[in-house]
């Protein structure tokens, strides 16, 4: 029997983030499947309808700290450390994220637990949680056990599948915790993103993503108008990004974001390696490019060897009269 | 048209990288010794200095509360590490006279090995073997790991490392040096201040020790500072190598020479490969070149691609996996070349920043190790005698006293004829290493690497398409050297940006980690002149551009590649 906390982080507007929803779906199969019971930490001021409403997910409690602020790590340890000593759980579980990182480091210090980072895949083993790592610039993948409890799992963005389920709402716990000293030192000022992105690429489930072969800056209106087509949104290489034609916050690859959506299109992207870690979860990759030898046709579903310029407006059209019809 | 590299000089004035401290006094930072570069020159001056001050307690408590401080740029020291290499085993027995050989970070002694002129299909082994290739008794290693373990028993002696550090600026107040002045980290391209920023300290040390590799940043504005150049101009070689796991066991140390490399004298391509055994399961492969080269299509990376399609090659790497790829020059000019001085007031430099390396034998990581006990032995002696004393000229003495110089005064003149193509080459060298130097005597002048003109030729004619199993493109190379550079990072690679296609066209092939880049508008449109396009977060620090025409700077602390074995 493994029992599994997750911290589920929600933004200004009370939405829970897609890494949370999909650690919250990952940790319930899991629990489930060792006969034991999933659990979920939230923070801050959650309206009584959405906390339980994550029992969409699979867990079948919550514990609400509403007097601990949301998006800061150290007070968020303090609540949890506290969950799963009160509770003996045997597992903490995040989805990728930099806070969630912070947060599995600290509570590891706390609670002298084992942590394994960056994981991709989680499975059972007996009553056992086994994490799957990749290393050596993800040319392997190793397995990490735990000795002792609790072990603390941390993923890496998007490796966990957001799942609903028809589990029905989940028992919320509201619990007073007293923050450490140390925790209460800092206070949030104002939350957004650093890198100023007005469009989450990481959240879009359709995503055109524009390389060199567009040719000019001017052509990534191509894309956008593709993509506003779909309902996406546009993502960069670094190439164009580094050539100033995109703006950064758009950039995916090694040194940029990691997304996965339903449906990735990339449109004169040669698939360069750098670019490939970045997008290689996407569930079905398209590609249209010039160049038949191009790496991208390695690992695309389905790939068009031909001129964008003149596919992509067709395309467009093409979509707009079928979602029109 | 024929031009040269040397005729489009990078924007770069060693000035700008020397000078006195600028930091208020009271926010210096005072260290006894200062070691830049954490390579086997830095570790093994570091751990010499701890084994010397551990019987010398009065001196240690004058060096201060950081008695030895050594500066590396990489993530870790062994990062920015690469090397063939077989090392001869002299300067680890000197320096842990009680460690094992066993307790090395080695893949054991070469026990046999080999030396085969390639043609196109076939692999002829030469007969006797030309005797400077003799490997018995050296020790196969990987120089990243050794410098992972010579910086952990550093450390243990009590040396502070401090990694992701650049040392960008060579302190010096009345042509004494000083210290050295760390980089800034968090700026963005354009060099503005970042959320993250943290400006650079002074680092004032009593002695500094310029242990910064092959092409060093502040040994080589010294060099011009100082007016220290050798009686040669310095000139590099090229090296590529991979690491392959293999199903079959190396069991000897091979090398190749000839294909697919150009014999003939106009193409000037001296070189060869090396493939040698790491333990039972990899193996490493390279490819090296001399910078000298005259064709701008040469590419050094597409040749080890296109070596691996030799059929003896191919062989011996039959049902193997890459999993290990990284870039070094490596100095080549020799004897001749060596700054004419080794100190100045406050300052010694080691190893290959010195030119240290005897490219007939291939062999410079002990020599590197033996300067580096050399530097620690003379601080400990000078400051010993007076605290104050900035003169380490004994440092000096006791290397051209030695078997470095012995060693590198033999081969003198053994890298020139080259020049005159492949076969004649081969013969005088041969001449040379049986008579240890005599024949034939004198000294054979050598050229800058950028001072050879380039021509667009058809060096790449036989470069293999890369089909990600056996041959690979740059880009994946350089993604397998652990270079994750920040991509806003300020540009270090100092070049001009608008020169003769020739020009261009030498440095985007030259470059193994796709650095540079011709627009693709210009690439086919014929003009004389075009534009270069400089991606500096691919670069691995392998330091060609400064041989063929530009300068590389320092980038941020912890830039640039995280090699593991190599």
């Amino acid at each position: 029997m493994a029992d599994i906390l997750v911290y589920a982080l929600h933004d200004d507007d009370g939405v829970f983030n897609k890494n949370s929803q999909g650690a919250i779906s990952e940790a319930a199969k899991l629990a489930s499947e060792t006969g034991g019971e999933a659990s979920v930490v939230v923070v801050g001021d959650v309206a009584d309808g959405a906390a339980a409403g994550l029992g969409k997910y699979g867990p079948s409690k919550v514990y609400r700290a509403k007097s601990c602020p949301e998006g800061l790590a150290q007070p968020i340890v303090d609540v949890m450390a506290k969950v799963i000593t009160d509770n003996s759980i045997g597992y903490a579980l995040f989805g990728g994220g930099l806070l969630g990182f912070e947060i599995g480091a600290g509570l590891t210090a706390r609670l002298n637990a084992g942590v394994t980072m960056e994981v991709t895949a989680v499975r059972v083993d007996g009553n056992k949680l086994v994490a799957e790592r990749p290393v050596l610039q993800d040319s392997a993948i190793v397995d990490v056990g735990y000795v002792s409890e609790p072990g603390i799992i941390i993923g890496r963005l998007n490796a966990f599948d957001v799942k609903e389920s028809d589990t029905g709402d989940a028992e919320v716990i509201d619990i007073d915790v007293e923050l450490s000293e140390w925790s209460t030192k800092a206070t949030m000022v104002t939350r957004g993103e650093a890198r100023g992105a007005d469009v989450k690429i990481e959240d879009a489930e359709i995503l055109v993503g524009g390389g060199r072969g567009l040719g000019e800056k001017d052509n990534f209106k191509l894309a956008e108008d593709l993509a506003s087509s779909l309902g996406g949104a546009v993502a960069a290489t670094r190439a164009v990004v580094d050539a100033g034609w995109y703006p950064y916050s758009t950039q995916i690859g090694q040194t940029g974001k990691t997304v996965a959506p339903k449906l990735y299109l990339a449109v004169g992207i040669s698939g360069a390696i750098q670019h490939k870690v970045g997008m290689q979860s996407s569930e079905n990759i398209l590609a249209i490019n010039k160049d038949q030898n191009a790496p991208i046709f390695e690992f695309c579903d389905l790939g068009f060897v031909g001129d964008l310029h003149k596919i992509m407006p067709k395309l467009t059209e093409a979509i707009k009269a079928k979602k029109g019809s | 048209m024929a031009v040269a590299p040397e005729d489009f000089p990078p924007p770069f004035e060693a000035e700008d990288y020397i000078g006195p401290p600028t930091d208020a006094e009271d926010e210096r930072l005072e260290v006894g010794v200062a070691i830049v570069g954490g390579g086997p020159a830095g570790l093994a001056c570091a751990n010499k200095l701890m084994q010397l001050l551990a019987d010398e307690p009065e001196l240690t408590e004058r060096l201060g509360e950081v008695p030895v401080a050594v500066v590396e740029k990489g993530k870790a020291c062994g990062a920015h590490l690469l090397s063939g290499a077989n090392m001869k085993p002299a300067a680890m027995l000197e320096l842990f006279p009680d460690m094992d050989p066993s307790e090395w970070p080695a893949y054991g002694e070469v026990t046999d090995d080999a030396v085969y002129l390639l043609t196109k299909n076939r692999a002829l082994p030469l007969v006797p073997m030309p005797p400077n290739f003799k490997n018995e008794g050296n020790y196969t290693v990987s120089v990243a790991k050794l410098g992972r373990f010579l910086a952990d028993r550093a450390e243990e002696a009590g040396a502070y490392i401090l990694t992701e550090t650049t040392a960008d600026k060579l302190l010096v107040e009345d042509r004494i040096v000083r210290g050295v002045r760390s980089g800034d980290k968090g700026r963005d391209r354009e060099g503005k201040e970042l959320g993250n920023f943290e400006p650079g300290s002074d680092l004032m040390a009593k002695a500094t020790v310029l242990c910064e590799g092959t092409l060093g940043h502040l040994s080589n504005s010294a060099l011009d500072y100082y007016d220290l150049h050798g009686h040669d101009p310095q000139r590099w070689e090229l090296g590529v190598k991979e690491i392959w796991e293999v199903p079959e066991p190396l069991t000897k140390v091979i090398h190749t020479m000839g294909w697919p490399l150009r014999k003939s004298a106009k193409f000037n391509e001296f070189g060869g490969s090396f493939i040698y055994p790491m333990g039972e399961d990899k193996l490493c492969i390279g490819m090296v070149i001399g910078l000298d080269y005259t064709d701008a299509t040469v590419s050094c990376h597409d040749l080890l691609q296109e070596l691996k399609t030799h059929p003896f090659v191919r062989k011996l790497l039959a049902g193997g996996k890459r999993v290990g790829w990284g870039a070094k020059t490596i100095p080549s000019g020799g004897y001749w070349a060596m700054p004419k001085r080794l100190a100045v007031p406050g300052m010694m430099i080691c190893g290959d920043a010195a030119g240290m390396v005897n490219i007939p034998t291939l062999k410079g990581v002990h020599y590197a190790m033996h300067a580096g006990m050399y530097a620690a032995e003379t601080i400990v002696e000078s400051l010993k005698k007076d605290p104050e004393s900035v003169d380490f000229s004994a440092y000096e003495g006791r290397v051209r006293g030695s078997l470095i110089e012995k060693d590198l005064y033999q081969s003198r003149n053994m890298r020139q004829p080259f020049e005159k193509g492949f076969f004649v080459g081969g013969a005088i060298a041969s001449a040379m290493t049986a008579t240890r130097g005599a024949f034939p005597a004198g000294h054979w002048d050598q050229e800058p690497d950028d001072a050879h003109e380039m021509s667009i030729g058809k060096g790449a004619a036989g470069y293999p398409k890369p089909d990600g199993e056996l041959t690979f493109d740059k880009l994946g190379s350089v993604f397998l050297s652990g270079n994750a550079t920040r991509d806003d990072a300020p540009n270090h690679v100092k070049i001009q940006r608008h020169v003769p296609r020739e020009i261009a066209q030498t440095w985007v092939s030259m470059c193994p980690a796709q650095v540079y880049e011709i627009p693709e508008a210009q690439l086919a449109n014929g003009t004389a002149t075009v534009d270069v396009d400089v991606t500096a977060s691919n670069c691995v620090q392998c330091g060609a551009i400064t041989a063929k025409g530009g300068r590389l700077t320092m980038p941020e602390g912890g830039d640039g590649p995280l090699y593991q074995e190599v």
